[in-house]
């Protein structure tokens, strides 16, 4: 048998204070803020007459994607002003997802719920203000709470659902799908990590050629855990957009 | 000092969490509290306090933090980053743009170009073909002219010279026939003994070579 003396939850989701209420989460929130504006201003410092390369041409890639992959796909022409916003908002999340699989960071700071929280709140004011600010808060409810095609017999049903569902369960989906993803990655890899590591030291000689199983596993999921850490920047930037969207213009 | 709240079931202690007053959860094994209290002194004051958070429940600090710093990276980005760099971006494709349009433009006064160019040389092919036409059919003129000069020539050549052969011929003949008449005066005079009349010989020589040149 293998001793594997698997780690309480709290020492691999808690992290103690770097410095008095200031942890690892808080320093990655602060490195993806700092990381995100030096890679931009170094691309608006270049020439922009030129065509782009380097961190321009990556900058610029950000940008298009936001708008091309985002914005035109879920608001249309009149959701570029929300560029910014979401763009800053993919980047941050990104930011926060990838030190996961970066070595001595070891740890997304979305796998924590106080990111995921805080982002989907804002999200909720901002997407239930904007809604009121253009259609009036009448308007917005009506067309929240009463999606137009349904008889009006089924109002009974739907209009409590679209309220549970609209009001209630949307920022709370979107946190809880963020912070369980990059959780239950964070717990997989440290999972497998422990593993590989008890099968190779295993007093048992017989087992340690089995670690390299565990240990492919681990490999494969780090890999696997860069395409999350993208996938779920895109996925909550994108509801963003449909949320905002579909406040702005209830007919789409 | 930290306060226990104990859960207990069938007078069996399950649960024991300890809250202190900096709000800090904690939770102790319900063996410990046993041994505790069997050693006399209270659970709460007595037993290993472990830190144990809930490691799902946000904290204010990772909220301000995050919040923090997603305003400043927001503000920065909105108001200073993302304008500055669309502008570039504009201005870059708004001279790609102008580009494309004026090598547009400059394309579309080239194709009139060679439009003219071509109308010109297709005109000029037309003229030159006309010039060719009729230098070809001045020359032809000329050619058949002095085709006809040669040829009149030729035919005047080709009379004198038979009329001279016509000559000379008649004239060898002439000699011929005085030649064979005086051979044939001598050999009728050597076979007959007189000399026949000279108007008959030249009479019968000049019939055998007419005959003769008739065959």
């Amino acid at each position: 048998m293998i001793a594997l003396d698997f780690p309480e939850i709290n020492s691999i989701l808690v992290w103690k204070d770097l410095f008095p209420s200031f942890n690892k989460i808080a320093l990655i929130a602060v490195l993806a803020a700092v990381i995100s504006i030096t890679i931009f201003l170094l691309a608006v410092r270049q020439d922009h007459k030129e065509a782009p390369k380097g961190i321009r041409n990556f900058a610029e890639v950000i940008v298009e994607f936001i708008e091309d992959g985002v914005v035109m796909q879920t608001m249309g022409k009149d959701g570029l002003a929300w560029t910014p916003f979401l763009m800053t908002m993919f980047l941050f999340i990104y930011l926060c997802n990838v030190p996961g699989i970066i070595p001595f960071f070891q740890m997304p700071a979305t796998a924590r719920m106080a990111v995921p929280l805080f982002l989907a709140l804002m999200v909720w004011v901002i997407y239930n203000v904007t809604g009121i600010k253009h259609q009036g808060i009448g308007g917005y409810l009506k067309s929240t709470l009463f999606p137009p095609g349904v008889p009006k017999a089924l109002y009974i049903l739907v209009t409590p659902i679209e309220f549970i569902s609209a009001i209630i369960v949307r920022p709370f989906s979107l946190a809880v799908r963020l912070f369980a993803n990059m959780m239950a990655g964070h717990i997989l890899l440290v999972t497998f990590a422990l593993l590989s590591e008890a099968l190779f030291q295993a007093k048992d000689k017989i087992l340690i050629p089995v670690g390299i199983l565990p240990f492919f596993m681990l490999v494969f999921l780090t890999s696997f855990e860069v395409l999350v850490a993208f996938l779920q920047a895109y996925i909550f930037a994108m509801l963003t957009a449909v949320y905002i969207g579909g406040a702005t213009h209830p007919e789409h | 000092m930290p306060t226990a709240i104990v859960t207990q079931s069938s007078g069996q202690i399950v649960h024991v969490r300890l809250v202190s007053s900096d709000t800090t959860d904690t939770t102790v094994a319900p063996e410990a509290v046993a041994l505790a209290a069997e050693s006399g002194t209270g659970a709460a004051e007595t037993t290993a306090v472990v830190a144990a958070p809930n490691p799902i429940a946000p904290t204010p600090k990772e909220i301000f933090w995050s919040a923090g710093s997603f305003f400043v990276l927001l503000i920065v980005m909105r108001y200073y980053l993302f304008p500055k760099l669309k502008k570039g971006m504009v201005a870059r494709y708004d001279d790609i743009r102008s580009d494309i349009e004026g090598a547009d433009s400059v394309k579309a006064a080239a194709q009139t170009d060679v439009a003219g160019y071509e109308k010109q040389l297709a005109a000029v092919r037309v003229e030159a073909a006309g010039r060719i036409d009729a230098a070809r059919q001045t020359v032809d003129a000329e050619r058949n002219a002095q085709l006809a000069q040669v040829n009149a020539r030729i035919a005047s050549a080709r009379a004198d010279a038979e009329a001279k052969t016509s000559a000379a011929r008649a004239a060898a003949q002439g000699q011929v026939a005085a030649a064979v008449a005086q051979v044939a005066t001598k050999a009728a005079t050597m076979a007959s003994g007189r000399t026949p009349d000279a108007s008959v010989v030249q009479a019968a020589v000049a019939s055998a070579m007419e005959s003769a040149g008739s065959r």
